[in-house]
């Protein structure tokens, strides 16, 4: 058993390794249209990771003018969607606009010019490559497959190939029409939307400050970035009723309470 | 055999072009091919698709060995895929060497014994209920699919799939788009209204889902209609809060 791990450790993308791979690769195949789960997905995000020698992965589907992060690994990449939410420009966005492919292989070295906001943030997350996969159908796109790692590089021809094949099966996973996706719409308890807090806090914020959802939104965009905390963390603290709006009428004066810090 | 796969390539190419710039769709399904070789222990992958004629073409293979591509070539008209095309239904564990399971195509069945193939399978690559062609499987030991096998089968069906409509079928994919927005919509505009009326009656989430739903359903009412009014301020009937009254 022993030496089978070690023989496994070593093998790498070798000869020996596409075994292991190819079993794991079945395993999310046969997983990502599983409507038993609590997301559009089935599957888990952590070994579509491992399979593709990447860190984390994130699925991100277009809405009306937004973006909903539907599936991901924990940590950067859900913070990465985040990022991109939160200053409206990033490589997944492009990735979605052109309906093309968006690879960064060196997010150090690329073109500072490009995504002036969000390289930064990329940086300061400790995410070194990101590419990012658009799910297109036809002339549409519906979202965007993002893998992201630490080390910078290129995807090689067998990850990168894997990864295409990921991005086509999470496409005809989304589109299916089951009652997942119906329980899902009509947030059902056993079905999680991740930024539900958000839309949640939204909803809360419009009534304490008498606005428009709109300006809720932004409102609450705007004290996140003011205090320098992720969005959904900030939502979060407003949906516990340990951060509200109440005396923020015109939207611009301070809030009441501190959240959690 | 190169005119065959030509005019095959040409009804693809002239609505498929290419998937994007740098990317080629038939290089893909032949990578995807040789991947579900690998996926499925089996000897031998195909993608097949229908072309305007009706007939199956092959589009890509796991290998490109002459007797594969003439088995291939002899289902334009009979074998597992045209079967499954017809029915719409997986053809799983056909044994070529029963002559009860290939009737209808035993001049296939018999190419493709002498190709050293004992077995065969066809998934339908569908969208909806739109079979736009199939994945043929061979297999040289009398090894059965298990179920496990089948879906993993039939999910690289899909993406062989959706790489093909990535650029056909448009009216299509804006209807699939739509409807999956609408999903992602609804979700969004129930977690708005649960927000709403949760501050408003200082309840919960859990809570406020509840009596959202308790008004909605003797109501007939849909629970996104619901909450669009309550977010649009159109809303003027009574929600009483279900569950335990004046929570802090």
């Amino acid at each position: 058993m022993a030496a089978r791990l070690g023989w496994r450790f070593c093998a790498g993308w070798g000869s020996g390794g596409v075994v292991d791979v190819s079993a794991v690769l079945a395993r999310i195949l046969r997983e990502l249209p599983d409507g038993s789960g609590s997301g559009l997905l089935g599957g888990d995000p952590a070994r579509c990771a491992q399979v593709l020698g990447v860190d984390g992965v994130a699925v991100s589907l277009a809405t009306d003018g937004a973006t909903e992060l539907v599936w991901s690994t924990p940590g950067r990449s859900a913070a990465l969607d985040e990022v991109q939410c939160t200053l409206g420009e990033g490589p997944a966005f492009d990735a979605y606009r052109h309906r093309t492919l968006v690879g960064v292989p060196d997010v150090q070295g690329a073109d500072a010019g490009r995504w002036p906001a969000f390289l930064p943030e990329a940086q300061q997350l400790g995410v070194g490559a990101l590419f990012c996969f658009p799910l297109n159908l036809g002339a549409v796109c519906l979202g965007v497959f993002t893998v992201q790692r630490a080390v910078p590089g290129p995807l090689g021809p067998v990850q990168m190939n894997d990864a295409l094949i990921l991005a086509a099966a999470i496409t005809a996973a989304v589109i299916r029409h089951d009652g997942q996706r119906a329980s899902f719409a009509l947030a059902e308890p056993h079905t999680v939307l991740h930024r539900a807090a958000v839309h949640q806090a939204t909803g809360m914020i419009s009534v304490q400050a008498g606005v428009p959802l709109p300006v809720a939104m932004a409102i609450l965009r705007a004290h996140a970035y003011r205090t320098e905390r992720p969005l959904l963390a900030t939502a979060e603290d407003v949906v516990a009723r340990r951060l509200h709006f109440r005396d923020n009428r015109d939207g611009t004066s301070a809030p009441s309470g501190t959240g959690t810090d | 055999m190169m005119t065959n796969q030509q005019r095959v390539l040409d009804v693809l190419v002239e609505a498929v072009d290419t998937l994007t710039d740098d990317f080629d769709l038939i290089e893909f399904l032949h990578r995807l091919s040789t991947r579900c070789v690998e996926l499925l222990d089996v000897d031998a992958a195909g993608v097949m698709v229908v072309d305007q004629h009706g007939e199956f073409q092959l589009v890509a293979a796991s290998d490109e060995k002459t007797r594969l591509l003439e088995l291939f070539a002899l289902q334009h008209d009979q074998g597992p895929c045209v079967r499954c095309y017809q029915s719409g239904q997986a053809q799983l564990n056909i044994s070529l060497t029963s002559s009860a399971a290939t009737v209808g195509f035993g001049p296939f069945a018999a190419r493709a014994r002498a190709a050293g193939f004992t077995v065969t399978h066809a998934l339908p690559m569908k969208l909806r209920h739109q079979v736009v062609g199939a994945v043929n499987l061979f297999g040289s030991r009398l090894r059965r699919l298990s179920d496990t096998d089948v879906q993993v089968g039939q999910a690289v069906a899909d993406v062989a799939t959706i790489a093909i409509l990535q650029q056909r079928s448009i009216e299509h994919s804006h209807l699939e788009k739509a409807q999956l927005q609408a999903a992602l919509t609804s979700r969004v505009v129930i977690e708005q209204a649960k927000g709403i009326l949760s501050e408003r009656h200082n309840l919960s989430m859990d809570d406020t889902f509840d009596t959202m739903r308790a008004y909605a359903r003797p109501r007939h009412l849909l629970l996104t209609d619901l909450a669009r009014q309550i977010i649009d301020d159109t809303f003027d009937g009574d929600i009483t809060p279900t569950g335990s009254p004046d929570r802090p």
